[in-house]
């Protein structure tokens, strides 16, 4: 192993240095941690205008509706709703939860848990830091355009994105903002991953590592693989735009020489299903550590766990396929897909039966970040469950495009990934801020939270099934679909329930930054190396490099004498 | 004198954990452009198999004289750079290269100069958009790296011999990479 001891630097001393170009890797995890938090906000700002618009549609958005669309005296208008839907789903993934999950926790707790100074190559981590900022300007300016921001969803698939389908600027700005966001990834990217393999602590081999830094290790892996295939994607897409290159545009290649439409499609899901896993690894990763943490107990196959999350990344990019069963593949190519993604679930259920392993008799303390784990376990075995309705071939071809897809995947996504981040954030909080949440708080967070997310997409799962489209401005124009407007309503007060809830979640964190009660050294008595340092950690990190002994989990050990943890620095007793 | 040689151990330690560092960063970035080549290969190779007969459209191929001085150039260039490599003080190999990536760029712009006076634009249809595209891409990629090159050339005198070598080892992966690239793209868009 490559080890090497990086200096110490002088802490920096002015405004400038110390929280806007910093080099740091905690305050350009705070600085993502941040961003992320603010766009969650935004994000959340627009689904709840989505929900408004499906339950209640005709009425006026309350309060801001007036103000935002005075044209329509204050009802969110068709070709609004379109990029709500779209700007909705780009900011949660690209710009809330990649920037929470990778980009600050990425950030903090790599070097940390390993027993590093900083990241290996600090300069790219801020101009990853600040690239991302610039992407999120490109993205916001693109609302002001004249024809408004990106609508064609997502995953812009054209020709909705195409200048046949959009033809404002904005949607050039979404690709613009898209592709610098990339590059910013694949810089962090580039850092976690040079970092994990140099800057080990002397003794930690891979399998000393947290599973967090197993996680943050393999999303860092798919997204220097897979980012890149995305760039080139917009990257024509822009071409096509702007420079009227042809490659997205309908017509055989053959007869009239242009391009292919679902060329892109291919092209983005090859990105697309590794980074549902970008965005989940981490979340996994997290959660298998917490799990044993607080049920004061070693994680149950610790190693099976990081090598079923190894597996599942490298199969993740063999099953893109099942994203576009409807786009008239083969039945061979289809069947093969399905069979591929069907395989993930041998390694998905090891480790979803190795944290049921950890759980087991342990002697669970209910923290708040152990709540949140708790919450992940439950919704991750629903989401996943129902990813296998839709990896089916023949039950997707029903199920594609309705509802049932959007229930999937915000139960893995914004209920897996988001509580999974959430637990993150209050177990990391006192190390970060040197101050401790208010648990009472967290806790009433915890289960608004719980209850609104459930209602939600369970909510979206039955009106999927029962037959409702996604991106339809308003579904109940269709006769078939009226019986479903109390339920829609249910989800929309759920929605605005969480909404709510995370008012908890602002106030707790915003206030405690000030307020809390100053931190402990190891206010969770764990033994990895971040909690051997003062709380917040000294800029310096570690001022002498720890030397790894034992295994990260080493709870509960009978022969431990005064306290049931030992410190991954101690001696194995 | 146990003293220096531990120092001494311990700065070469260093050096080794700086030049492993350097390359694991260097090659996983290549990696990661390697992707991005690969995915407009990819593309490329979606439309030329699906297409019964290529270039489609009544399309003819470009001659291929252009192209072929160019795969020459970077040939050469990368040839210089390798002998440079062997010996960085003298700064002939780089500046050598350096040249001979400029007459690549220059030979480029003739070559798409020759297109667009032959009548194919950019929006003439699927093939020239990727002969265009795909040059545009990788030139973009000669222009960075030329830049880096530059770098290398004058900014020499200021760094330690040491980090001069990782900084040589490290464009130079660059830019023998954009010759494969290079390489590839020229069999498979205009020679076969
Ligand atoms: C565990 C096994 C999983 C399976 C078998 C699975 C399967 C699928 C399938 C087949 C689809 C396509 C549905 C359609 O469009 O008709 C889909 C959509 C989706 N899945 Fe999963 N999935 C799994 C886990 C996950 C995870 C962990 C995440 C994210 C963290 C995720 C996020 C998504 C997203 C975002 C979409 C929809 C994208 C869109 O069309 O807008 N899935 N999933
Ligand atoms: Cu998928």
């Amino acid at each position: 192993m490559a080890f090497f001891e990086q200096h110490i630097h002088d802490a920096p001393k002015t405004f400038l240095s110390k929280y806007v170009i910093s080099f740091d890797h905690k305050v350009i995890a705070k600085q993502f941690l941040w961003y992320g938090i603010i766009f969650l906000g935004i994000g959340g700002m627009m689904a709840l205008m989505i929900r408004w618009t499906l339950a209640f549609p005709g009425e006026p958005f309350p309060v801001i509706g007036h103000f935002l669309f005075p044209n329509t005296n204050g009802v969110v208008p068709p070709d609004t709703y379109a990029m709500l839907f779209t700007l909705h789903g780009t900011i949660m993934i690209f710009y809330a939860i990649t920037p929470i999950l990778i980009g600050a926790f990425g950030n903090f707790c790599i070097p940390l848990m390993i027993g590093a100074r900083d990241m290996v190559f600090p300069t790219l981590n801020m101009l990853s830091f600040w690239l991302a900022f610039l992407s999120a300007v490109l993205l916001l300016a693109s609302l002001f355009t004249p024809l408004g921001g990106a609508a064609g969803g997502w995953v812009s698939y054209p020709t909705l994105s195409t200048t046949i389908g959009s033809p404002g600027v904005g949607q050039t700005l979404w690709c613009l903002a898209i592709f610098v966001l990339g590059v910013s990834s694949t810089m962090g990217a580039v850092n976690y991953i040079a970092t994990i393999i140099t800057l080990r602590a002397p003794g930690m081999g891979y399998f000393d590592m947290p599973l967090t830094v197993w996680g943050l290790w393999l999303t860092a892996i798919l997204n220097a693989l897979f980012l890149p295939v995305l760039g080139a994607g917009v990257m024509l897409l822009i071409f096509d735009r702007v420079f009227g290159t042809t490659f997205f545009l309908a017509g055989a290649a053959a007869t009239s020489g242009s391009g292919d439409p679902v060329l892109f499609q291919h092209v983005f899901w090859i990105f697309g299903h590794p980074e549902v896993y970008i965005l989940i690894l981490p979340a996994w990763g997290i959660v298998s550590d917490l799990l044993s943490f607080f049920a004061r107990k070693p994680a149950f196959g610790a190693r099976s766990t990081a090598l079923s999350m190894t597996s599942i990344t490298i199969l993740s990019t063999v099953v893109y396929g099942h994203h576009m069963y409807t786009t008239q593949m083969s039945p061979l190519l289809t069947q093969s897909f399905m069979m591929l993604t069907m395989t993930i679930s041998i390694p998905s259920a090891v480790f979803f039966a190795n944290w049921l392993g950890t759980i087991w008799k342990g002697a669970i303390r209910f923290s708040t970040p152990m709540l949140f784990s708790l919450g992940v376990v439950f919704v991750f075995g629903l989401g996943g469950l129902t990813g296998l309705y839709l990896a089916t071939v023949s039950t997707d071809l029903y199920l594609h495009d309705t509802y049932f897809v959007v229930g999937h995947f915000h139960y893995t996504m914004a209920a897996s990934v988001l509580l999974g981040g959430f637990a993150g954030t209050y177990f990391w909080f006192p190390k970060m801020f040197g101050r401790m949440m208010n648990e009472t708080l967290g806790k009433i967070h915890f289960w608004i939270s719980m209850l609104g997310l459930n209602g939600i997409f369970m909510g979206m799962m039955i009106v999927g099934y029962a037959g409702m489209h996604r991106r339809i401005y308003n579904p109940f124009v269709y006769e078939y679909l009226q019986k479903l407007i109390p339920i829609n309503m249910f989800i929309t007060i759920s929605a605005i329930t969480m909404g709510f809830g995370q008012l908890f979640f602002v106030y707790n964190f915003v206030n405690s930054l000030w307020n809390g009660p100053k931190a402990s050294q190891n206010p969770w008595e764990v033994g990895t190396l971040e909690w051997t340092i003062p709380s917040p950690a000294p800029h310096y990190n570690f001022d002498i490099i720890p030397v790894v002994k034992c295994g990260p989990h080493e709870i509960g050990n009978p022969n431990l004498k005064g306290r049931d943890f030992q410190y991954q620095t101690e001696e194995l007793a | 004198m146990v003293v220096v040689m531990a120092k001494q151990n311990i700065l070469s330690e260093k050096e080794q954990g700086e030049e492993i560092i350097s390359s694991v960063g260097m090659i996983v970035t290549l990696i990661s452009f390697a992707m991005l080549f690969a995915t407009l290969m990819m593309g490329f190779a979606m439309f030329r198999f699906s297409a019964p007969v290529w270039p489609p459209a009544g399309m003819t191929k470009p001659s291929l004289i252009i192209p072929s001085l160019s795969t020459l150039l970077i040939f050469l260039s990368s040839l210089c750079y390798f002998w440079y490599e062997k010996n960085i003080a003298n700064k002939k190999g780089l500046d050598l290269t350096i040249f001979l990536g400029l007459g690549f760029m220059v030979v480029q712009a003739v070559f798409w100069h020759t297109l667009s006076s032959q009548g194919i634009y950019v929006s003439s249809g699927i093939f020239p958009s990727i002969i265009y595209a795909f040059t545009w891409i990788h030139a973009a990629h000669i222009v960075v790296a030329l830049s880096l090159l530059l770098w290398l050339r004058f900014s020499g005198a200021t760094v330690k011999v040491k980090q001069a070598q990782l900084r040589v080892a490290s464009v130079g992966k660059f830019w023998h990479f954009l010759g494969i690239v290079w390489f590839i793209m020229f069999l498979t868009i205009f020679v076969l």
